[in-house]
């Protein structure tokens, strides 16, 4: 029996497939209006590429915001736990994870065992999200990379002290007229560091414990991650595809489940 | 259009460079760093309802503990205070948890409002100054309030001297009250230049003194503000706004914020800020045969009220002869988020001064705020405003 | 006319509970407890309701105030929160009463439930009363609620001060504050204390503790037979009948059920999976709610430390007004809520997850009560010390339009599964 599992989020839908210790096939597409239709099409994409059938066995665990009442899977789980799950399976020794998505982010802490012990989620406010750094970008007037690339050039930051998103964006306006303007570098690297600091403020609620990893797709702005690494005092693990540990955390719950003899 | 500033020959005043100085070394100042080399130990104090007199007496410096006057990030402070804590108390913590107040060997507080006492509980537990003490601060004026807070500062009195092994003598006492004394009296005297027309010294720059009175030896402090009196008195330097204002509400000692203000005009003449008209407003008088402890404590539960104490109108008289006083054309009332206090005052503040005639500017700001672009939009319509009546 | 609407906002609460008691009445399953809650409640707020009309003085007060005392005095209490937030869930009229606050000029950051209390007077929802009296205990709100209320209904107030610690000199500071607050109410009520009463209140006030520890300690029962819903009637009986036969009938009863359900070893829930440790209090309006995500999932609330848990000890008859103020000081809300934080607060906390057997505690950081909210922090690390997790959901108690019960059931069913996992 293979373990499937279907991350089912507001943007894209994630589907990984294990086979013991290894992931051998994996998809991410857009989500869809329908998150029945979404993951469907995310499975049998996954399947496609192992080369496998539905009826070949396979034992299928949903997460994430559609992840619930999908008929298509044996099972459901949380997202936070299958994150937990997830990093685990890549960094048996991270005790901590932040994972960065698109509209919310969250903290979690990990038992020894793999295990969800606590989290936090910031889902009130678009400070410290994907979506803030996506409007950023539209003020900046440049691409998300190029941002992330042109802040490893700054020598300063510009101060952006505003815990709220519209505000921060006047602050940001008010650095981009100012005459002298604040140079475009430190005005990104000013903008990560205030979601930076949003993020860490998070993580305190919790309680920073090491090692840290960071999923989701904002980790791979590499830009944003030196500068939570500065922040924090310590680097953090980033996984290949960080988009994809949310999917792998649900796998590795099908796994366990197969395992304990539950079937659909 | 800025506050208009007169300088014909140009004499910059040296002795507020000098106050300056102080505040942009803080919170490890030259002069803090001294006393404690010396020896010397150096207490926080986080309310005006801290009677600074007992720990000067005791040889200690006082230093009250505030944030960085501006708006900082807030991690810790916002992790273990929570969100809904004022700015000001999750700014000081901030502080404090990042090690900033190391130096301190104790932190004194009163139970003055639910972020100081939350604040004193988290420090206590978190921080870990070597001496920690909270005063029950009684929110009424009545003959029992009083006999309460005598008792409360005599017993901070006594277990400051448990912590330090000797007594506090009375003449000790009673040269701390005289030098405090003096000190209220200088800013008096400043504070009355503010009254003229076109004042030698505008509201920003004295923030800037307050702000270094609560960092920097008293003796010290007298001293050099009675040199900055001096050369004000020789300065011809004057300051000309479009409108008399006068800043009330949450504890602020950001000079940019004044400043925001008044570089749009609004001259700021006065106050009703804790660090500042309600630090020095009321001295400590001893009457005949009286001891010194009962003067003092007689003196912080009655000086110049905090929104905490009941009832109001002890606070909004004293806010009204000000405005008259100083001759005050609006008030802007700036309130920290989650200060509740002067937010359930505001309704009742607006209506007294309505009646009198005198227009209310009400901002929802967070400690430490510069005045951002939006502020000082509705700076500048509500000096239109002012300037329309005044037509 | 004016009046009239007036009785009508009253009248609905107790329109409401007098069905809910006939209701409960007429079920023969239902607990005999639940229909004594509501006659409870009919009995108080008709007491409000005719007032005036049988020429009675009625004093609005704050949140843990000492009303013993006004019943020994013959003058109609009014419990401003209680009544403004029932009111307004029976009617369905938060949106009102809020707005009504706001249009005052209270900023939103201003704790909602006392934001609504000068709303609802300002709109004549609630009776107008011939003085206000407020405290301290517990908040800068409650401190700061009275002078606009008295302002608005052009009535006379006292506010009663609580000394913040414990000590001689502050126990006979808040007993000159009790013997003002009776000159004061002598004086504009024109009647007279009546101490006898006072004693006899004071005795079945004693007795009343009494009930309200025995309660505790058959919950600590596993199962534990007292349900999710009960919590907001224990405070409701305190806050509104502090000593009051209804209040005993109503608590004996529930008690007796209890003991009986414990003797059976039957839960509130059946299986019980979880038992919750409660911190602060739940919107008011999830109740039901609650009650259903319980039944589903087997979680029971098992202790409410800063509401429940009473302190120890015992009041005197023969000292009506010490005891009162004794009283005051051994409300559970007492111990971590108001007054420094000592150690003693917190080793409790942690004995408590102990002694009711805590899976797990659910703190309601509810963004109004700015003090309690400084405690979550503190609280999780010594919970999690002890291998309690802790769920922490940021809601408004009042304001349905803060938090959805969708969004409630996902935090929850997180933790379910997170204290399942383990």
């Amino acid at each position: 029996m293979r373990a499937l599992g279907v991350d089912i989020g507001s943007l894209t839908t994630k589907a990984v497939i294990l086979d013991g210790e290894g992931i051998i096939a994996s998809s991410v597409i857009a989500s869809g209006d329908e998150s029945e239709q979404s993951a469907g099409n995310a499975i049998d994409e996954a399947l496609k590429q192992a080369g496998l059938k539905k009826d070949d066995g396979v034992f299928i665990v949903s997460t994430g915001a559609g992840g619930k009442d999908i008929s298509l899977s044996q099972q459901s789980k949380s997202l936070t736990s299958c994150l937990a799950r997830g990093v685990h399976r890549l960094f048996p020794s991270a005790r901590m994870s932040i994972d960065m998505g698109a509209e919310s982010s969250t903290v979690i802490k990990i038992s020894e065992r793999g295990r969800l012990n606590d989290w936090v989620n910031q889902d009130k406010c678009a400070a410290g999200t994907g979506i803030f750094l996506q409007q950023m970008a539209k003020l900046m007037q440049m691409p998300l990379d190029e941002m992330a690339a042109l802040s490893l050039q700054a020598k300063g930051r510009a101060d952006i002290t505003s815990t709220c998103a519209v505000f921060a964006e006047s602050e940001v306006i008010s650095h981009v007229h100012r005459e002298p303007p604040t140079p475009k570098e430190d005005i990104v690297a000013g903008i990560y560091y205030s979601v930076v600091s949003r993020i860490i403020s998070l993580c305190k609620r919790i309680g920073i414990e090491r090692d840290v990893a960071v999923t989701g797709g904002v980790a791979m702005n590499g830009g944003l991650v030196k500068i939570l690494e500065g922040e924090l005092g310590f680097a953090v693990l980033v996984p290949e595809r960080p988009q994809l540990v949310a999917a792998l955390g649900a796998a590795v719950v099908a796994q366990e489940s197969i395992e304990k003899g539950i079937s659909g | 259009m800025a506050i208009e500033v007169t300088q014909s020959n140009a004499v910059m005043l040296p002795t507020l460079e000098r106050f300056r100085q102080i505040n942009d070394a803080f919170p490890k100042t030259g002069e803090i760093l001294e006393h404690k080399s010396k020896g010397g130990k150096v207490f926080g104090w986080l309310c005006t309802y801290v009677p600074e007199e007992i720990l000067h007496a005791a040889g200690i410096l006082p230093v009250r503990v505030t944030g960085y006057s501006q708006e900082m990030e807030l991690e810790d402070g916002n992790a273990y205070l929570y969100i809904n804590n004022c700015s000001f108390s999750r700014s000081c913590l901030q502080m404090g948890l990042r090690g900033e107040y190391e130096f301190l060997d104790g932190m004194v507080a009163g139970s003055t409002c639910d972020g100081a006492r939350r604040l004193f509980d988290l420090w206590q537990y978190y921080i870990k100054t070597p001496f920690h003490h909270i005063l029950t601060v009684p929110r009424k004026y009545t003959g029992k309030a009083h006999d309460l807070y005598y008792q409360q500062v005599t017993q901070f009195k006594e277990h400051l001297e448990e912590f330090l092994g000797r007594k506090i003598p009375d003449e000790q006492l009673i040269n701390s009250i005289e030098v405090f004394n003096r000190s209220r009296a200088l800013l008096k005297q400043l504070y009355e230049l503010r009254k003229a027309d076109a004042p030698p010294i505008s509201g920003a720059e004295t923030m800037e003194v307050l702000n270094a009175s609560f960092r920097m030896p008293k003796e010290t402090f007298n001293r050099w503000l009675k040199d900055l009196l001096e050369e004000l008195s020789k300065s011809s330097i004057t300051h000309k706004g479009r409108a008399r204002l006068m800043v009330v509400g949450s504890v602020m000692n950001n000079p940019e914020f004044i400043n925001s203000i008044e570089a749009q005009g609004g001259l700021v003449v006065t106050d009703e800020l804790c660090t500042s008209t309600r630090y020095w407003s009321d001295p400590v008088v001893v009457e005949k045969g009286e001891s010194p402890v009962k003067a003092i404590s007689k003196r912080y539960l009655n000086n110049f009220p905090c929104a905490r104490m009941v009832p109001s109108d002890e606070r909004f008289n004293r806010i009204l002869n000000l405005v008259k006083e100083f001759r005050v054309d609006g008030v802007i009332s700036q309130i920290i988020r989650y200060c509740v206090p002067y937010a359930h005052d505001l309704p009742l503040l607006r209506d007294r001064l309505k009646e009198v005639g005198v227009p209310v500017l009400a901002l929802d700001v967070e400690y430490g705020t510069s005045g951002s672009g939006q502020i000082q939009t509705r700076v500048q319509a509500f000096l239109e405003m002012i300037e329309a009546r005044k037509r | 006319m004016v009046s009239e609407t007036k009785k009508s906002k009253i009248d609905a609460i107790i329109r409401a509970s007098r069905l809910i008691m006939r209701m409960n009445q007429a079920n023969p399953a239902s607990p005999k407890s639940e229909a004594l809650y509501y006659k409870m409640l009919t009995s108080y707020y008709t007491c409000l309701l005719n007032a005036h009309d049988e020429g009675k003085f009625i004093a609005a007060h704050t949140v843990f105030f000492p009303s013993e005392i006004l019943y020994a005095m013959d003058i109609v209490p009014m419990h401003t929160e209680t009544t403004t937030w029932m009111m307004a869930l029976f009617l369905g009229e938060q949106a009102e009463i809020l707005s009504a606050g706001a249009e005052l000029g209270l900023v939103p950051e201003i704790c909602s439930p006392h934001r609504g209390l000068a709303g609802a007077f300002s709109l004549g929802a609630l009776p107008r009363p011939d003085a206000m009296l407020w405290s301290n205990l517990i908040c800068d709100n409650t401190a700061k609620s009275g002078e606009l209320i008295m302002e608005i209904n052009k009535c006379p107030g006292f506010y009663l001060d609580h000394p913040f610690q414990r000590s001689e000199t502050e126990d006979k500071y808040f007993l000159g504050e009790l013997e003002d607050m009776i000159c004061f109410l002598e004086e504009k009520s024109g009647q007279k204390m009546d101490w006898d009463k006072l004693s006899k209140i004071v005795q079945r006030m004693d007795h009343q503790m009494e009930l309200f520890r025995e309660i505790g300690e058959l919950r600590k029962t596993v199962p534990s037979p007292f349900p999710n819903r009960g919590f907001l009637q224990l405070l409701t009986t305190d806050y509104l009948c502090p000593g009051q036969p209804e209040a005993i009938e109503y608590l004996e009863a529930l008690r007796d059920e209890l003991a009986e359900m414990v003797r059976e070893r039957k839960g509130a829930v059946s299986p019980e999976r979880f038992r919750l440790m409660t911190l602060f209090v739940p919107p008011m309006y999830l109740m039901g709610f609650l009650e259903k995500i319980g039944q589903e999932y087997g979680v029971v609330s098992v202790v409410e430390p800063l509401f429940t848990r009473w302190a120890e000890g015992r009041l005197d008859p023969s000292q009506p007004l010490e005891s009162v103020a004794r009283k005051a000081a051994m409300i559970p809300e007492r111990r971590s809520m108001y007054g420094p934080l000592g150690q003693e607060a917190l080793q409790d906390l942690v004995d408590c997850a102990e002694q009711y057997k805590v899976d797990g505690a659910v703190y309601w950081a509810f963004m109004g009560c700015r003090h309690t909210c400084a405690t979550v922090k503190l609280f999780k690390d010594l919970l999690n010390e002890v291998d309690v997790p802790v769920l922490t959901i940021d809601c408004d108690i009042v304001d349905p339009t803060i938090n959805s019960e969708a969004e409630i059931r996902e935090k929850m069913e997180q933790f379910f599964e997170l204290l399942e996992d383990r």
